[in-house]
Formats: C-alpha cells, sequence, structure tokens
C-alpha cells in the first residue's frame, strides 16, 4: 500500500496580492491566506525581496556537486 | 418530537421509535438562548449534556488576546457536548451563534440509558464520532485549502449537514451567520471573506444574501471547495 507523503515542498508558484478596501490580501500559495494593511504589506514584501536575494546569493554560492 | 432530528439519515445507525423516545424521556429541560450567548466555558464542572433543538451553536478557544477562534458549530440535531458526559468538563467553551432551543439531558439520565440500553449509548458514541470526523475535515480545510476553497469546502459541508436533517432541500439553506463568522471558521478575514464570497456568486457557484445560501452549481462548488461528504456519513 503506497503511503501518502506529507513532506511539504517549498512553493515555486507565487502568491496573489490584491487590493480590497484599503487592505492588502494575498492569496497563496497552498491555502495562504492573510489580510495585511497597506504599512504591513509593505514592509513584508520589502522583507521578503530581501530574503529571496539572500536566498539567491546562496544559491549562486552554494559548491557545486563536481566540486564535492 | 426533539430528538427527531439526532442522528437522522446517518449512515449504518438508525434510532428505532423506542429508542427516540427513550432520548427524548432523558431530556429534563428546554430552553430559548439569545444570540451570542455564552453556555459553557472551558473548565467548567458540567452535570449536563446539551441537544440543540434549533439554532446553530458554536465551540470555540479565545487565545491569551481574547481573539475568538471557531472550532466547530452545530445544526439543529447534533448533541453539541456529549463529550462533556465521560469528560465532565470542556476544553472549550460554547455559545449560540443565533436564537438557540436547547434540551438539556442530564448526566444521570445518560448514566441509565448507557447502563440499560447498550445499543443506544452505542449510539451516543456514534454521534462523538463524527464530531470528530467533522473536526478533521476542519483541520484539513484550514491547513490545504485556498481562502475561496475553504468557503466552498464550508457551504458544502452546512448545506449537507442540514439537508441530513430536512433544513435545506440541497439548492438553498438558511444560514443565519455574518460574514464575520463565517471568517472565524474559515481562518480569513471578514474583507477576504466578502471578496470570496463576491468571487463565488461571478463564478455562478453560490450566492449569499439575506441569511440565506443559494447553490447555483453544487457540483462546482464542491469541486472548488475539494468537498466529499463521505466525512459526514450521511445515507444517501
Amino acid at each position: 500500500m503506497k503511503n501518502s507523503s506529507n513532506d511539504r515542498q517549498p512553493e515555486t508558484q507565487p502568491g496573489v496580492a490584491s487590493a480590497e478596501e484599503g487592505l492588502v490580501i494575498l492569496d497563496g500559495p497552498d491555502g495562504v491566506a492573510v489580510t495585511m494593511t497597506a504599512a504591513a504589506a509593505a514592509e513584508t514584501g520589502a522583507n521578503l525581496l530581501e530574503a529571496a536575494c539572500v536566498a539567491q546569493k546562496q544559491i549562486e554560492t552554494r559548491p557545486s556537486p563536481e566540486a564535492q | 418530537m426533539f430528538t427527531d432530528r439526532f442522528l437522522r439519515n446517518r449512515r449504518n445507525v438508525s434510532l428505532s421509535p423506542d429508542e427516540r423516545g427513550c432520548l427524548e424521556d432523558a431530556v429534563s429541560e428546554v430552553r430559548t438562548i439569545e444570540p451570542r450567548r455564552s453556555l459553557v466555558k472551558a473548565g467548567d464542572a458540567l452535570e449536563h449534556s446539551t441537544l440543540l433543538i434549533d439554532g446553530i451553536m458554536s465551540r470555540h478557544i479565545d487565545d491569551r488576546n481574547g481573539l475568538r477562534q471557531l472550532v466547530a458549530i452545530h445544526v439543529p440535531g447534533d448533541f453539541v457536548d456529549l463529550h462533556a458526559y465521560p469528560l465532565k468538563t470542556l476544553d472549550h467553551d460554547l455559545a449560540t451563534m443565533t436564537t438557540a432551543k436547547v434540551g438539556l439531558v442530564p448526566h444521570q439520565k445518560l448514566d441509565h440509558i448507557i447502563a440499560q440500553r447498550p445499543q443506544l449509548g452505542r449510539k451516543l458514541w456514534y454521534a462523538t464520532l463524527l464530531d470528530a470526523a467533522i473536526h478533521r475535515a476542519w483541520l484539513f480545510r484550514l491547513g490545504r485549502l485556498t481562502a475561496v476553497g475553504r468557503v466552498a469546502h464550508f457551504l458544502c459541508e452546512t448545506n449537507a449537514r442540514l439537508k441530513a436533517v430536512g433544513l435545506s432541500d440541497g439548492q438553498q439553506f438558511p444560514l443565519a451567520l455574518t460574514q464575520t463568522d463565517i471568517s472565524e471558521i474559515c481562518g480569513l478575514t471578514h474583507i477576504h471573506v466578502n471578496r470570496v464570497m463576491r468571487q463565488l456568486r461571478e463564478e455562478g457557484l453560490c450566492i449569499f444574501r439575506s441569511s440565506v445560501v443559494e447553490v447555483l452549481d453544487p457540483s462546482g462548488l464542491a469541486a472548488r471547495g475539494q468537498f466529499d461528504p463521505a466525512y459526514l456519513y450521511i445515507d444517501q
């Protein structure tokens, strides 16, 4: 019998942000459902961009498998 | 009969007229309670269980800031806190969401039922297991579904539960809850629920207006909410 897996993988699809009555709604990915004030959304966006830059550098500086 | 809707149309279980009469006799008091009233607080010592005859009730847990998280709602025919019989206390609060008519069943009477009528006792146990199945589905809903999916799933579930007790025809059902209530149930803000309801309307799936849900496309709404009624053990 095949066992179901609950190994959550990193999301490859972006969430969708929209504005509603002066607030920001984030739908997704994968069940994320958040409403934020415009200020909180702006700061979250900035934090996400910063973390994405760091993550990208980590990918670029990761040793390649051949080098190990 | 106050107990007429209890376990009505459920798979693998049915109450005989005699059993239903026995349960009816166990109801010691019937009360009508105003909306948004607390009945039981977590930790209260309990000596009776509550059968919901009419209206909607909720179970909820408050966080340290007093913000409420709904962990269940109950529809007519449900025993809201049958699990309080063996546990003697609850780990959550109970409240009405609408005007509610309830029947109180003293635990002493449940003692008698369990001792004298084990088959009926087994059916009471079945009722608590239905609660557990719904809890699992709520966990799935909150953990896995998108905002639209959560609301669609909740509406499908409520439609099915009410249909089982004769309070929905499958196409339309009363739902005297606010969008804020639905937002608590679905782990969303009311703004988000408002947008989701608009989306469901624009997609031709359902309309929620004036405390009535009109299901325009039952299979479409079920697909949107990944809803499979199997966990409700309804006799189709």
